[in-house]
């Protein structure tokens, strides 16, 4: 039982199945079986997948929880949907998809960097009830813009979609994300973000740049989810105040990054995908307790499993010494989740992402 | 020669407290000057301010030739001053060389290689600074997993990866062990004699004080008591009465 599960014969495992679940992905829709429904189930999953990394950016690498991430969905979103419908008495002339999507993502990323500016210097709960409240704000702010935004009217997208294409591209920009975070992790820009989460104070006096450090990861993060949100609008045909503004997006994230790792690359998407399908699962057998089930079940991780299922496979979790027999000498035995080890989210969980293949995606 | 820091005039309040009030202080380039004074009297205060850590109310600071009053602490960083914290601040999920290689000179950090990783001579650098303070065994260790001792060397080490003019020591061997901290000594005066590094230190223990310092400052109620030679210091009769109370024992521990 020793030998059995190494690091890297677990490496090679997980490697594997990632592989396999990217081929998998990619020939799903050339399959007869497949319907357009199913395609875009799995849009939504990636999207929510894709927002969980860009969450985990702010949240899990440099420690700063957003609780109104999902406003630079709806930013790109709107601007995308004002771009293209008829619908908004401003720009009433139509633009084409891609530089819609574009400048989205760009008024979400500008946004998020003037924001940022000013909530990033707010820490712990303060910062999360600023970015909720802008959140808030954004969104009344586009229910009463009605020139521009339609109004909690909501505007429509001419639809033209081809289901499997954008199935393939959100799946493509998904992977991409997912080398860049891993890549982003091994910089050293990668290392301040951890620096500041870790202490702040010190990784300014050791000469790191924490304000700028904060801004750019917090604007880059909003570019990324504004393009989900861009892709999103037309994709889904119609925005309105309250689908494009949808806290849920803000609440899965989080929510999928804990029970992935938080702080970890591959957690958010292992832990989003989880998630994603226990709601599918819950839904179909316990209509009416899906939500308690699922809130039940969440709260029981949190406190069992503070670094979420990446955490299990770290060589100091507790489950891997019993399986292996052995122990390590580790300040993590008899692991307790006390606040801080939920704050701390192991680094070791990284390292050892850092050796695994990108492509260890989803189960 | 002038002064590598010079502090003038240093005013610092919380509210209606006046925690720093019109201080003094210079280091020349070389020196080792201690900093003294019962608890509450302002010592760290006064290193928060010289780090930029903490606004000042009132005064001035020159780093290097610089005035770094209103600087932003990375710039100071930058400018070669290094400090140690008395709450200790290492990375303790990162290992030892992790550490190390996290610290090392950002100022050098530009937008071209802002996105690269540690390069080799980085990690040479922190594997002999990690040698040198004698943690070379520990090297792969989660630095959480170290003793006290231990941390407060890895931080001396993690300010040291930028090759600072000088260094900020805050309590630097509360903690650790006695036979650690005459090692701990021994590195600094070696830092000190062979590389010209200063250093201003916050300390408790007197002798540590009295062997490594050429010239002690002493706070008390935020305010300069006195300043001189240790020997003469520690017979300043004002001193003695609000270090070590009247009766000559030391009153209080960190």
């Amino acid at each position: 039982m020793k030998n059995l599960l190494t690091r890297s014969t677990l490496n090679r495992v997980a490697g594997v199945t990632g592989a396999i679940v990217v081929v998998y992905l990619f020939v799903l829709p050339l399959r007869e079986s497949t319907t357009n429904s199913t395609l875009f189930t799995l849009t939504l999953m990636l999207t929510s997948v894709a927002l969980s990394i860009n969450w985990n950016l702010t949240g899990g690498f440099t420690g700063y929880v957003d609780f109104g991430h999902a406003v630079w969905f709806g930013i790109g979103a709107y601007v995308t949907a004002i771009l293209m419908s008829e619908q908004s008495s401003l720009l009433p002339q139509q633009w084409p998809l891609v530089p819609s999507i574009i400048i989205g993502a760009l008024v979400a990323a500008l946004v998020a960097n003037l924001v940022g500016r000013m909530t990033l210097r707010l820490s712990g709960p303060y910062f999360s009830i600023a970015m909720l409240g802008f959140f808030v704000f954004m969104r009344e702010v586009v229910r009463v813009s009605r020139p521009l935004t339609n109004g909690g009217v909501g505007l429509t997208i001419e639809p033209t979609i081809n289901r499997p294409l954008w199935f393939y591209v959100q799946l493509v920009l998904v992977l991409v994300l997912i080398a860049f975070s891993w890549w982003l992790r091994s910089t050293r820009f990668g290392a301040s973000l951890i620096a500041i989460r870790e202490d702040e104070t010190g990784a300014e006096m050791r000469g790191i740049n924490t304000v700028r450090t904060k801004v750019t990861i917090f604007s880059f993060s909003a570019f990324s989810t504004g393009v989900f949100g861009g892709m999103w609008a037309y994709q889904n045909t119609f925005v309105d105040p309250d689908i494009a503004f949808w806290e849920i997006r803000t609440i899965d994230a989080i929510m999928g990054t804990m029970l992935g790792g938080l702080g970890t690359v591959i957690g958010p998407v292992l832990g989003m995908t989880v998630l994603f399908w226990l709601r599918e699962i819950l839904w179909e057998n316990f209509l009416d307790f899906h939500l308690i089930v699922q809130g039940f079940m969440l709260g029981a991780i949190v406190l069992y499993l503070p670094k979420g299922i990446v955490g299990l496979f770290a060589d100091d979790s507790p489950l891997m010494q019993r399986i292996r027999g052995s122990k390590q000498t580790s300040a993590f035995d008899g692991m307790s989740s006390t606040l801080d080890d939920i704050n701390q989210a192991s680094e070791a969980v990284n390292s050892v992402e850092a050796g695994e293949s990108n492509e260890d995606v989803t189960i | 020669m002038a002064p590598i820091l010079e502090a003038k005039g240093i005013v610092r309040r919380f509210g209606g407290l006046v925690a720093v009030n019109d201080v003094d202080i210079h280091v020349n380039p070389g020196e080792m000057v201690g900093l003294i004074g019962p608890n509450g009297s302002g010592k760290t205060t006064l290193f928060d301010c010289l780090s930029r850590v903490q606004d000042i109310n009132e005064g001035q600071i020159v780093l290097n030739g610089h005035d770094i009053t209103n600087c932003a602490p990375h710039e100071v960083a930058h400018r070669g001053l290094a400090r140690t914290f008395q709450i200790l601040r290492v990375y303790q999920d990162l290992t030892v060389i992790e550490n190390m290689e996290l610290s090392i000179q950002w100022g050098e950090v530009t937008t071209r290689n802002l996105f690269r990783r540690p390069d080799k001579a980085t990690t040479q650098k922190a594997d002999r600074l990690i040698d040198f303070l004698l943690l070379g065994r520990l090297r792969d260790q989660r630095a959480g997993n170290l003793s006290g001792g231990q941390r407060r060397l890895l931080e001396l080490g993690m300010a040291l990866m930028s090759d600072p003019s000088i260094v900020l020591l805050d309590e630097a061997m509360s903690g650790v062990n006695p036979s650690l901290v005459e090692e701990i000594k021994s590195r600094i005066q070696i830092l000190n004699r062979d590389l010209g590094v200063s250093f201003l230190l916050v300390e408790h223990d007197i002798r540590f004080v009295q062997d490594l310092c050429s010239r002690v400052v002493v706070l008390n109620f935020g305010a300069k008591l006195a300043e001189g030679q240790p020997s003469a210091i520690m017979e300043n009769a004002a001193v003695i009465e609000a270090y070590f109370g009247a009766d000559g024992t030391e009153s209080d521990e960190a």
